[in-house]
Protein backbone atom coordinates (compact mmCIF):
# COMPACT_ATOMS: atom_id res chain seq x y z
CA UNK A 1 0.00 0.00 0.00
CA UNK A 2 1.04 3.79 -0.57
CA UNK A 3 2.41 5.58 1.88
CA UNK A 4 -0.37 8.19 1.62
CA UNK A 5 -3.06 5.31 1.83
CA UNK A 6 -1.61 3.81 4.82
CA UNK A 7 -1.43 7.56 6.75
CA UNK A 8 -5.08 8.25 5.68
CA UNK A 9 -6.22 5.04 6.70
CA UNK A 10 -3.79 5.04 10.01
CA UNK A 11 -5.65 8.55 11.04
CA UNK A 12 -8.92 7.15 10.79
CA UNK A 13 -8.33 4.10 12.99
CA UNK A 14 -7.42 6.43 15.47
CA UNK A 15 -10.38 8.29 14.60
CA UNK A 16 -9.01 11.33 13.42
CA UNK A 17 -9.41 12.33 9.24
CA UNK A 18 -6.34 13.78 8.14
CA UNK A 19 -6.27 15.54 4.46
CA UNK A 20 -3.60 16.36 2.36
CA UNK A 21 -2.65 19.70 1.94
CA UNK A 22 -0.08 21.21 -0.84
CA UNK A 23 2.04 24.57 0.38
CA UNK A 24 3.05 25.82 -3.18
CA UNK A 25 -0.91 25.88 -4.36
CA UNK A 26 -2.04 26.32 -0.64
CA UNK A 27 -5.08 23.64 -1.58
CA UNK A 28 -6.66 20.72 0.43
CA UNK A 29 -6.27 17.27 -1.23
CA UNK A 30 -9.16 14.48 -1.49
CA UNK A 31 -8.78 11.65 -2.23
CA UNK A 32 -5.29 11.18 -0.82
CA UNK A 33 -2.56 11.35 -3.92
CA UNK A 34 1.32 10.71 -4.18
CA UNK A 35 1.48 14.41 -5.67
CA UNK A 36 -0.41 17.30 -5.93
CA UNK A 37 -3.21 17.40 -8.43
CA UNK A 38 -2.87 20.68 -9.36
CA UNK A 39 1.06 20.92 -9.94
CA UNK A 40 2.14 17.42 -9.72
CA UNK A 41 4.69 18.54 -6.94
CA UNK A 42 4.95 15.66 -4.88
CA UNK A 43 5.58 17.49 -1.09
CA UNK A 44 2.40 17.29 0.62
CA UNK A 45 1.78 18.13 4.22
CA UNK A 46 -0.98 16.19 6.71
CA UNK A 47 -3.39 17.94 8.18
CA UNK A 48 -6.61 17.27 10.20
CA UNK A 49 -9.69 18.43 9.08
CA UNK A 50 -11.77 20.65 10.93
CA UNK A 51 -14.90 18.15 10.28
CA UNK A 52 -17.33 21.06 9.60
CA UNK A 53 -18.73 20.49 6.32
CA UNK A 54 -22.75 20.80 4.05
CA UNK A 55 -24.26 18.30 2.04
CA UNK A 56 -23.50 19.06 -1.37
CA UNK A 57 -25.96 16.53 -2.44
CA UNK A 58 -27.61 13.13 -1.42
CA UNK A 59 -29.41 10.26 -3.05
CA UNK A 60 -31.37 8.21 -0.77
CA UNK A 61 -30.93 4.48 -1.82
CA UNK A 62 -33.79 2.63 -1.49
CA UNK A 63 -32.50 -0.72 -3.64
CA UNK A 64 -28.99 -1.47 -3.09
CA UNK A 65 -27.17 -4.78 -5.06
CA UNK A 66 -24.36 -4.49 -2.57
CA UNK A 67 -24.80 -7.56 -0.02
CA UNK A 68 -23.92 -5.39 3.12
CA UNK A 69 -25.80 -2.54 2.49
CA UNK A 70 -29.74 -4.19 1.83
CA UNK A 71 -30.38 -4.42 5.45
CA UNK A 72 -29.79 -0.79 5.75
CA UNK A 73 -32.22 0.58 2.89
CA UNK A 74 -33.14 3.07 3.05
CA UNK A 75 -29.62 5.43 3.86
CA UNK A 76 -28.42 8.61 2.71
CA UNK A 77 -25.38 8.69 0.42
CA UNK A 78 -24.06 12.19 0.13
CA UNK A 79 -21.19 14.49 -1.45
CA UNK A 80 -20.26 16.44 1.29
CA UNK A 81 -18.52 19.38 0.86
CA UNK A 82 -15.95 19.99 3.68
CA UNK A 83 -15.35 23.63 5.01
CA UNK A 84 -11.35 23.37 3.41
CA UNK A 85 -12.73 23.12 0.04
CA UNK A 86 -13.37 19.52 -0.70
CA UNK A 87 -15.97 17.62 -1.56
CA UNK A 88 -15.86 13.61 -0.26
CA UNK A 89 -18.19 10.42 -0.94
CA UNK A 90 -19.89 9.40 2.16
CA UNK A 91 -22.87 8.52 4.52
CA UNK A 92 -25.26 11.05 6.47
CA UNK A 93 -26.33 9.10 9.86
CA UNK A 94 -28.26 10.22 12.55
CA UNK A 95 -30.61 12.29 10.14
CA UNK A 96 -33.97 11.13 9.58
CA UNK A 97 -34.86 11.45 6.12
CA UNK A 98 -37.27 13.95 6.07
CA UNK A 99 -34.75 16.33 7.77
CA UNK A 100 -31.85 16.25 4.99
CA UNK A 101 -31.68 18.62 2.30
CA UNK A 102 -29.04 20.52 0.15
CA UNK A 103 -26.35 22.49 1.68
CA UNK A 104 -27.54 21.07 5.36
CA UNK A 105 -24.52 22.12 7.57
CA UNK A 106 -22.97 18.53 8.71
CA UNK A 107 -20.05 17.39 11.13
CA UNK A 108 -17.69 14.80 10.92
CA UNK A 109 -18.60 11.53 12.92
CA UNK A 110 -17.22 7.49 12.62
CA UNK A 111 -18.42 4.28 12.31
CA UNK A 112 -16.95 1.10 12.21
CA UNK A 113 -17.78 -0.93 8.46
CA UNK A 114 -15.95 -4.20 7.39
CA UNK A 115 -13.42 -3.88 9.90
CA UNK A 116 -12.41 -0.16 9.01
CA UNK A 117 -13.18 3.22 10.72
CA UNK A 118 -15.18 5.53 8.21
CA UNK A 119 -15.21 8.95 8.08
CA UNK A 120 -19.36 9.56 8.17
CA UNK A 121 -21.22 13.20 8.99
CA UNK A 122 -24.26 13.75 11.19
CA UNK A 123 -26.20 17.15 11.15
CA UNK A 124 -24.40 19.65 12.89
CA UNK A 125 -25.67 20.43 16.85
CA UNK A 126 -26.58 24.23 15.71
CA UNK A 127 -28.76 23.00 12.66
CA UNK B 1 -2.19 28.65 -40.05
CA UNK B 2 -2.04 24.53 -39.82
CA UNK B 3 -4.32 22.32 -41.98
CA UNK B 4 -7.52 22.08 -39.81
CA UNK B 5 -10.81 19.44 -40.32
CA UNK B 6 -12.54 19.73 -43.45
CA UNK B 7 -15.75 19.83 -42.80
CA UNK B 8 -17.84 17.90 -45.68
CA UNK B 9 -14.64 15.65 -46.04
CA UNK B 10 -15.77 12.39 -43.90
CA UNK B 11 -19.51 10.96 -44.14
CA UNK B 12 -21.16 8.10 -42.56
CA UNK B 13 -21.83 5.81 -45.94
CA UNK B 14 -23.45 2.81 -44.29
CA UNK B 15 -24.81 1.71 -40.54
CA UNK B 16 -26.37 -1.86 -39.28
CA UNK B 17 -27.88 -2.28 -36.11
CA UNK B 18 -29.12 -5.88 -34.25
CA UNK B 19 -32.39 -5.53 -32.30
CA UNK B 20 -31.50 -5.36 -28.31
CA UNK B 21 -32.39 -7.88 -26.85
CA UNK B 22 -32.60 -9.83 -23.14
CA UNK B 23 -31.24 -12.44 -24.07
CA UNK B 24 -28.38 -12.85 -26.74
CA UNK B 25 -28.93 -16.50 -27.31
CA UNK B 26 -25.50 -17.88 -26.55
CA UNK B 27 -24.17 -15.62 -28.92
CA UNK B 28 -21.15 -13.53 -27.89
CA UNK B 29 -19.92 -10.39 -28.28
CA UNK B 30 -17.74 -11.04 -31.42
CA UNK B 31 -20.48 -12.62 -33.47
CA UNK B 32 -22.84 -8.91 -32.35
CA UNK B 33 -20.32 -7.10 -34.03
CA UNK B 34 -19.85 -9.45 -37.09
CA UNK B 35 -23.18 -9.71 -37.40
CA UNK B 36 -23.43 -5.56 -37.19
CA UNK B 37 -20.46 -4.87 -39.29
CA UNK B 38 -22.23 -7.30 -42.14
CA UNK B 39 -24.93 -5.28 -42.35
CA UNK B 40 -23.49 -2.20 -42.34
CA UNK B 41 -20.94 -3.37 -44.86
CA UNK B 42 -23.67 -4.13 -46.70
CA UNK B 43 -25.80 -0.54 -46.24
CA UNK B 44 -22.70 1.49 -47.78
CA UNK B 45 -22.69 -0.86 -50.52
CA UNK B 46 -19.11 -1.32 -50.00
CA UNK B 47 -16.98 -5.27 -50.08
CA UNK B 48 -14.89 -6.23 -46.33
CA UNK B 49 -12.34 -5.86 -48.33
CA UNK B 50 -12.67 -1.83 -48.56
CA UNK B 51 -12.77 -1.62 -45.27
CA UNK B 52 -9.37 -0.04 -43.97
CA UNK B 53 -10.00 1.24 -40.92
CA UNK B 54 -11.50 -0.37 -37.14
CA UNK B 55 -12.32 1.65 -34.33
CA UNK B 56 -13.87 -0.58 -31.63
CA UNK B 57 -15.61 -0.36 -28.34
CA UNK B 58 -14.44 -2.38 -25.48
CA UNK B 59 -16.10 -5.69 -24.82
CA UNK B 60 -18.26 -7.03 -22.15
CA UNK B 61 -17.58 -9.84 -21.08
CA UNK B 62 -14.48 -11.14 -23.15
CA UNK B 63 -10.81 -9.68 -22.02
CA UNK B 64 -9.98 -5.95 -23.11
CA UNK B 65 -6.28 -7.01 -24.24
CA UNK B 66 -5.61 -6.72 -27.76
CA UNK B 67 -9.79 -6.28 -28.73
CA UNK B 68 -8.99 -4.77 -31.83
CA UNK B 69 -6.61 -7.06 -32.67
CA UNK B 70 -9.52 -9.96 -31.50
CA UNK B 71 -12.05 -8.28 -33.24
CA UNK B 72 -9.87 -8.07 -36.71
CA UNK B 73 -9.36 -11.74 -36.20
CA UNK B 74 -12.20 -13.04 -35.80
CA UNK B 75 -13.92 -10.76 -38.82
CA UNK B 76 -11.13 -11.61 -40.79
CA UNK B 77 -10.14 -7.70 -41.54
CA UNK B 78 -7.13 -6.02 -42.16
CA UNK B 79 -7.18 -2.89 -41.51
CA UNK B 80 -4.61 -0.37 -41.89
CA UNK B 81 -5.31 1.28 -38.46
CA UNK B 82 -7.19 0.14 -35.49
CA UNK B 83 -7.39 0.86 -32.01
CA UNK B 84 -10.00 0.64 -29.06
CA UNK B 85 -11.52 3.51 -27.95
CA UNK B 86 -12.70 3.94 -24.52
CA UNK B 87 -14.97 6.85 -23.07
CA UNK B 88 -17.43 4.68 -21.33
CA UNK B 89 -21.10 5.80 -22.85
CA UNK B 90 -19.43 8.59 -25.29
CA UNK B 91 -16.97 5.37 -26.74
CA UNK B 92 -19.34 5.37 -29.77
CA UNK B 93 -19.64 8.69 -30.47
CA UNK B 94 -15.83 8.58 -29.75
CA UNK B 95 -15.12 6.68 -32.74
CA UNK B 96 -17.11 8.47 -35.26
CA UNK B 97 -14.96 11.76 -34.22
CA UNK B 98 -11.97 9.59 -34.73
CA UNK B 99 -12.95 7.88 -37.81
CA UNK B 100 -13.95 11.41 -39.46
CA UNK B 101 -9.86 12.19 -38.25
CA UNK B 102 -8.63 9.19 -39.94
CA UNK B 103 -10.42 9.89 -42.74
CA UNK B 104 -10.05 13.09 -43.52
CA UNK B 105 -6.18 12.84 -43.15
CA UNK B 106 -6.19 10.22 -45.79
CA UNK B 107 -4.95 7.43 -43.54
CA UNK B 108 -8.12 5.49 -43.88
CA UNK B 109 -10.91 5.29 -47.17
CA UNK B 110 -13.54 3.07 -45.18
CA UNK B 111 -13.44 3.17 -41.30
CA UNK B 112 -15.50 0.91 -39.41
CA UNK B 113 -16.97 1.54 -36.25
CA UNK B 114 -18.40 -0.94 -33.98
CA UNK B 115 -19.94 -1.09 -30.65
CA UNK B 116 -21.76 -3.94 -28.63
CA UNK B 117 -21.96 -6.11 -26.00
CA UNK B 118 -23.37 -9.16 -24.20
CA UNK B 119 -25.51 -8.19 -21.11
CA UNK B 120 -25.06 -11.05 -17.77
CA UNK B 121 -27.69 -10.51 -15.25
CA UNK B 122 -25.11 -12.56 -12.94
CA UNK B 123 -22.76 -10.48 -13.29
CA UNK B 124 -24.57 -6.93 -13.48
CA UNK B 125 -26.09 -6.89 -10.50
CA UNK B 126 -22.99 -7.97 -8.23
CA UNK B 127 -20.13 -6.25 -5.85
CA UNK B 128 -17.73 -7.49 -8.77
CA UNK B 129 -19.89 -6.34 -11.56
CA UNK B 130 -20.10 -2.51 -9.55
CA UNK B 131 -16.64 -2.84 -8.59
CA UNK B 132 -15.70 -3.44 -12.27
CA UNK B 133 -16.77 -0.06 -13.60
CA UNK B 134 -15.00 1.56 -10.82
CA UNK B 135 -11.80 3.64 -10.21
CA UNK B 136 -9.19 2.16 -7.50
CA UNK B 137 -10.40 5.62 -5.98
CA UNK B 138 -13.91 4.61 -6.10
CA UNK B 139 -13.54 1.46 -4.54
CA UNK B 140 -11.14 3.07 -1.44
CA UNK B 141 -12.78 5.88 -0.67
CA UNK B 142 -16.33 5.65 -2.02
CA UNK B 143 -17.62 2.03 -2.24
CA UNK B 144 -17.51 1.69 1.85
CA UNK B 145 -20.51 4.17 1.48
CA UNK B 146 -22.67 2.11 0.00
CA UNK B 147 -23.06 3.96 -3.87
CA UNK B 148 -25.33 2.35 -6.56
CA UNK B 149 -22.62 2.25 -9.11
CA UNK B 150 -24.60 4.92 -12.15
CA UNK B 151 -27.81 5.16 -10.38
CA UNK B 152 -26.47 7.36 -7.38
CA UNK B 153 -24.21 9.56 -9.08
CA UNK B 154 -27.04 10.95 -11.70
CA UNK B 155 -29.69 11.14 -8.41
CA UNK B 156 -26.98 13.24 -7.09
CA UNK B 157 -27.17 15.34 -10.06
CA UNK B 158 -30.91 15.25 -9.89
CA UNK B 159 -31.39 16.16 -6.29
CA UNK B 160 -29.22 19.11 -6.89
CA UNK B 161 -30.89 20.77 -9.62
CA UNK B 162 -34.53 20.33 -8.11
CA UNK B 163 -32.75 21.97 -5.21
CA UNK B 164 -31.14 24.61 -7.23
CA UNK B 165 -33.87 25.35 -9.87
CA UNK B 166 -36.77 23.73 -8.69
CA UNK B 167 -37.24 20.90 -11.21
CA UNK B 168 -40.09 18.70 -10.76
CA UNK B 169 -40.65 15.03 -11.24
CA UNK B 170 -43.09 15.21 -13.55
CA UNK B 171 -40.96 17.76 -15.84
CA UNK B 172 -38.10 14.55 -15.42
CA UNK B 173 -41.01 11.81 -16.61
CA UNK B 174 -41.64 14.15 -19.15
CA UNK B 175 -38.89 13.07 -20.64
CA UNK B 176 -39.16 9.24 -20.83
CA UNK B 177 -42.95 9.97 -21.77
CA UNK B 178 -42.00 11.86 -24.72
CA UNK B 179 -39.22 9.18 -25.79
CA UNK B 180 -41.57 6.27 -25.80
CA UNK B 181 -43.92 8.21 -27.89
CA UNK B 182 -41.22 7.96 -30.63
CA UNK B 183 -40.53 3.98 -28.83
CA UNK B 184 -43.76 3.19 -30.18
CA UNK B 185 -43.24 3.43 -33.57
CA UNK B 186 -39.81 1.53 -33.39
CA UNK B 187 -40.57 -2.27 -33.95
CA UNK B 188 -36.89 -2.65 -32.48
CA UNK B 189 -37.49 -0.68 -29.18
CA UNK B 190 -37.24 -2.83 -26.03
CA UNK B 191 -40.42 -1.25 -24.69
CA UNK B 192 -42.65 -0.95 -26.87
CA UNK B 193 -45.83 -2.34 -25.82
CA UNK B 194 -47.94 0.48 -24.30
CA UNK B 195 -47.05 4.46 -24.29
CA UNK B 196 -46.21 6.14 -21.04
CA UNK B 197 -47.73 9.06 -18.45
CA UNK B 198 -46.16 11.01 -16.25
CA UNK B 199 -48.46 9.01 -13.53
CA UNK B 200 -46.65 5.70 -14.75
CA UNK B 201 -43.45 7.13 -14.54
CA UNK B 202 -44.13 8.48 -10.84
CA UNK B 203 -45.57 5.70 -9.93
CA UNK B 204 -42.60 3.52 -10.77
CA UNK B 205 -40.57 2.12 -7.58
CA UNK B 206 -38.29 4.90 -6.09
CA UNK B 207 -35.09 3.30 -7.02
CA UNK B 208 -32.19 5.79 -5.78
CA UNK B 209 -34.39 8.78 -4.01
CA UNK B 210 -34.84 11.01 -6.96
CA UNK B 211 -34.79 8.42 -9.84
CA UNK B 212 -37.75 6.18 -10.49
CA UNK B 213 -37.23 2.80 -12.10
CA UNK B 214 -38.70 4.05 -15.50
CA UNK B 215 -36.54 6.95 -15.68
CA UNK B 216 -33.89 4.55 -15.56
CA UNK B 217 -31.37 2.79 -18.58
CA UNK B 218 -32.35 -0.82 -18.83
CA UNK B 219 -29.06 -2.35 -19.78
CA UNK B 220 -29.41 -5.62 -22.65
CA UNK B 221 -27.21 -7.04 -25.67
CA UNK B 222 -26.83 -5.83 -29.17
CA UNK B 223 -24.55 -4.04 -31.26
CA UNK B 224 -24.43 -1.41 -33.98
CA UNK B 225 -21.89 -0.62 -37.18
CA UNK B 226 -21.09 2.45 -38.70
CA UNK B 227 -18.93 3.21 -41.93
CA UNK B 228 -17.56 6.47 -42.27
CA UNK B 229 -16.04 6.81 -45.39
CA UNK B 230 -14.21 9.73 -47.70
CA UNK B 231 -15.69 10.96 -50.50
CA UNK B 232 -15.42 9.06 -53.59
CA UNK B 233 -14.53 5.80 -51.72
CA UNK B 234 -15.64 3.66 -54.85
CA UNK B 235 -18.59 2.17 -53.81
CA UNK B 236 -22.39 2.59 -55.36
CA UNK B 237 -23.18 4.70 -52.66
CA UNK B 238 -26.92 4.08 -51.95
CA UNK B 239 -27.81 6.61 -49.98
CA UNK B 240 -27.45 10.29 -49.53
CA UNK B 241 -24.17 10.67 -47.54
CA UNK B 242 -24.20 12.09 -44.21
CA UNK B 243 -21.43 14.17 -43.32
CA UNK B 244 -19.40 14.81 -40.23
CA UNK B 245 -19.79 18.58 -40.56
CA UNK B 246 -18.36 18.96 -37.13
CA UNK B 247 -17.16 17.82 -33.47
CA UNK B 248 -16.29 18.41 -29.93
CA UNK B 249 -15.39 16.44 -26.63
CA UNK B 250 -14.51 17.83 -23.12
CA UNK B 251 -13.67 16.08 -20.12
CA UNK B 252 -13.31 17.51 -16.38
CA UNK B 253 -13.94 14.65 -14.04
CA UNK B 254 -14.04 10.35 -14.03
CA UNK B 255 -15.88 10.46 -10.37
CA UNK B 256 -18.96 12.75 -10.23
CA UNK B 257 -18.24 13.84 -6.46
CA UNK B 258 -15.27 15.70 -7.87
CA UNK B 259 -16.80 17.32 -10.74
CA UNK B 260 -16.39 21.08 -10.57
CA UNK B 261 -20.03 21.31 -10.66
CA UNK B 262 -23.11 18.59 -10.48
CA UNK B 263 -25.67 20.66 -12.50
CA UNK B 264 -23.06 22.18 -15.17
CA UNK B 265 -21.67 19.20 -17.11
CA UNK B 266 -18.56 19.11 -20.15
CA UNK B 267 -21.35 19.01 -22.45
CA UNK B 268 -21.32 22.82 -22.61
CA UNK B 269 -17.90 22.43 -24.03
CA UNK B 270 -17.56 20.06 -26.22
CA UNK B 271 -21.39 21.25 -27.87
CA UNK B 272 -19.41 24.46 -27.85
CA UNK B 273 -16.57 22.88 -29.93
CA UNK B 274 -18.70 21.31 -32.23
CA UNK B 275 -20.91 24.31 -33.05
CA UNK B 276 -17.46 26.12 -34.08
CA UNK B 277 -15.97 23.61 -35.92
CA UNK B 278 -19.32 23.10 -37.84
CA UNK B 279 -20.44 26.78 -37.95
CA UNK B 280 -23.42 26.61 -36.71
CA UNK B 281 -25.49 27.17 -33.33
CA UNK B 282 -27.94 25.39 -31.14
CA UNK B 283 -31.15 26.99 -33.37
CA UNK B 284 -29.79 25.52 -36.71
CA UNK B 285 -29.97 22.10 -35.40
CA UNK B 286 -33.52 19.94 -36.74
CA UNK B 287 -33.19 16.63 -34.44
CA UNK B 288 -31.19 16.02 -31.82
CA UNK B 289 -29.80 12.44 -29.87
CA UNK B 290 -28.89 12.63 -26.47
CA UNK B 291 -27.33 10.29 -24.48
CA UNK B 292 -29.70 8.98 -22.36
CA UNK B 293 -28.66 6.78 -19.34
CA UNK B 294 -31.38 8.58 -16.81
CA UNK B 295 -33.98 11.39 -18.19
CA UNK B 296 -31.69 14.03 -16.07
CA UNK B 297 -29.05 12.88 -18.11
CA UNK B 298 -31.27 14.43 -21.13
CA UNK B 299 -32.56 17.27 -19.10
CA UNK B 300 -28.82 18.43 -18.47
CA UNK B 301 -27.70 18.27 -22.23
CA UNK B 302 -30.54 20.60 -23.14
CA UNK B 303 -29.42 22.92 -21.07
CA UNK B 304 -25.90 23.12 -21.72
CA UNK B 305 -25.82 22.63 -25.24
CA UNK B 306 -28.03 25.66 -24.82
CA UNK B 307 -31.28 24.63 -26.27
CA UNK B 308 -32.61 27.11 -23.14
CA UNK B 309 -30.53 28.54 -20.07
CA UNK B 310 -29.22 26.56 -17.40
CA UNK B 311 -31.84 26.05 -14.33
CA UNK B 312 -34.97 26.00 -17.17
CA UNK B 313 -34.59 22.71 -18.74
CA UNK B 314 -37.41 21.50 -16.48
CA UNK B 315 -39.82 24.45 -17.78
CA UNK B 316 -38.49 23.69 -21.59
CA UNK B 317 -39.18 19.70 -21.72
CA UNK B 318 -42.51 20.71 -20.07
CA UNK B 319 -43.30 22.95 -23.02
CA UNK B 320 -41.63 21.15 -25.67
CA UNK B 321 -42.76 18.63 -27.79
CA UNK B 322 -39.71 16.35 -28.04
CA UNK B 323 -41.06 13.55 -30.17
CA UNK B 324 -40.75 12.90 -33.49
CA UNK B 325 -43.90 15.35 -34.41
CA UNK B 326 -42.13 18.17 -32.63
CA UNK B 327 -40.44 21.49 -32.48
CA UNK B 328 -36.88 19.90 -31.01
CA UNK B 329 -37.23 15.84 -31.76
CA UNK B 330 -35.19 13.85 -29.23
CA UNK B 331 -34.14 10.67 -29.41
CA UNK B 332 -36.62 9.67 -31.72
CA UNK B 333 -35.55 5.66 -31.78
CA UNK B 334 -37.04 6.20 -28.21
CA UNK B 335 -34.15 6.32 -27.10
CA UNK B 336 -32.03 3.87 -24.61
CA UNK B 337 -34.71 4.65 -22.01
CA UNK B 338 -37.48 2.55 -24.84
CA UNK B 339 -34.86 0.88 -26.74
CA UNK B 340 -32.59 -0.70 -24.29
CA UNK B 341 -28.96 -0.06 -23.07
CA UNK B 342 -27.34 -2.49 -25.54
CA UNK B 343 -24.30 -1.95 -23.82
CA UNK B 344 -21.44 0.22 -25.07
CA UNK B 345 -23.57 0.22 -28.27
CA UNK B 346 -26.42 1.61 -26.57
CA UNK B 347 -24.45 5.17 -27.82
CA UNK B 348 -24.53 4.15 -31.15
CA UNK B 349 -27.96 3.82 -31.67
CA UNK B 350 -28.02 7.79 -31.32
CA UNK B 351 -25.80 8.03 -34.04
CA UNK B 352 -27.40 5.24 -36.22
CA UNK B 353 -31.01 6.88 -35.64
CA UNK B 354 -29.91 10.55 -36.84
CA UNK B 355 -28.60 9.29 -39.73
CA UNK B 356 -31.92 7.20 -40.71
CA UNK B 357 -33.53 10.82 -40.04
CA UNK B 358 -30.89 12.71 -42.01
CA UNK B 359 -31.47 9.84 -44.98
CA UNK B 360 -35.59 10.68 -44.86
CA UNK B 361 -35.34 6.34 -43.40
CA UNK B 362 -37.07 6.36 -39.91
CA UNK B 363 -40.57 5.39 -41.85
CA UNK B 364 -43.50 6.72 -39.54
CA UNK B 365 -41.42 8.41 -37.01
CA UNK B 366 -39.34 10.05 -39.80
CA UNK B 367 -39.30 14.05 -39.05
CA UNK B 368 -40.05 17.52 -41.30
CA UNK B 369 -36.73 19.07 -41.02
CA UNK B 370 -33.73 16.73 -41.64
CA UNK B 371 -30.84 18.58 -42.41
CA UNK B 372 -28.91 19.40 -39.51
CA UNK B 373 -28.54 16.60 -35.91
CA UNK B 374 -26.63 17.00 -32.78
CA UNK B 375 -25.56 13.66 -31.62
CA UNK B 376 -24.39 13.77 -28.18
CA UNK B 377 -22.25 10.81 -25.98
CA UNK B 378 -21.90 10.97 -22.55
CA UNK B 379 -20.22 8.25 -20.86
CA UNK B 380 -19.42 7.92 -17.01
CA UNK B 381 -21.58 10.13 -14.80
CA UNK B 382 -21.25 13.13 -17.44
CA UNK B 383 -17.46 12.57 -17.23
CA UNK B 384 -16.77 11.73 -20.73
CA UNK B 385 -18.39 14.33 -23.39
CA UNK B 386 -18.34 13.67 -27.22
CA UNK B 387 -20.74 15.99 -29.66
CA UNK B 388 -21.37 15.29 -33.14
CA UNK B 389 -22.81 17.48 -35.89
CA UNK B 390 -24.10 15.78 -38.99
CA UNK B 391 -25.34 16.95 -42.16
CA UNK B 392 -27.32 15.86 -44.83
CA UNK B 393 -25.28 16.75 -48.17
ZN1 LIG C 1 0.12 21.93 -5.71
Amino acid sequence: MPDYKDIYWQKLATGKLWLQFCPSCQKFIFYPRGLCPYCLEPELEWTPASGQGKVHSYAIVNVSALPEFKEETPYIYAVIELAEGVKMPSNLIDCSLDKVHVDLPVELTFIERDGKTLPVFKPSEEA
Amino acid sequence: MSKMFQRGQASITGIGELKPSLDAGGRTTLDLLGEAAGQAIKDAGLHKEDIDGLLVTPPSEDSYFLWPSQVAEYLQLSPVFMNMVELGGASAAGTIARAALLVDAGICKNCLCLSGGVWDKQVFNTREGKMAVMSQAEIDYDLPYGPMGFNSGYALIARRHISQYGTTPEQLAKIAVDQRTNAMLNPDALFNQKPLTVEDVLASPVIVDPLHLLEIVRPCSGAAAVIVSRLNNGSDQMHDPVTIWGFGEAYTHNSIIYAPSLTESPIKAAANRAFQMAGVNANDIDLVSLYDCYTITVLISLEDIGFCRKGEGGKFVQDTDLTYKGSLPCNTHGGQLSCGQTSFAGGMSHVTEAVRQLRGEAGPRQVGKNRLALVNGNGGVMSTQCCLILRRM
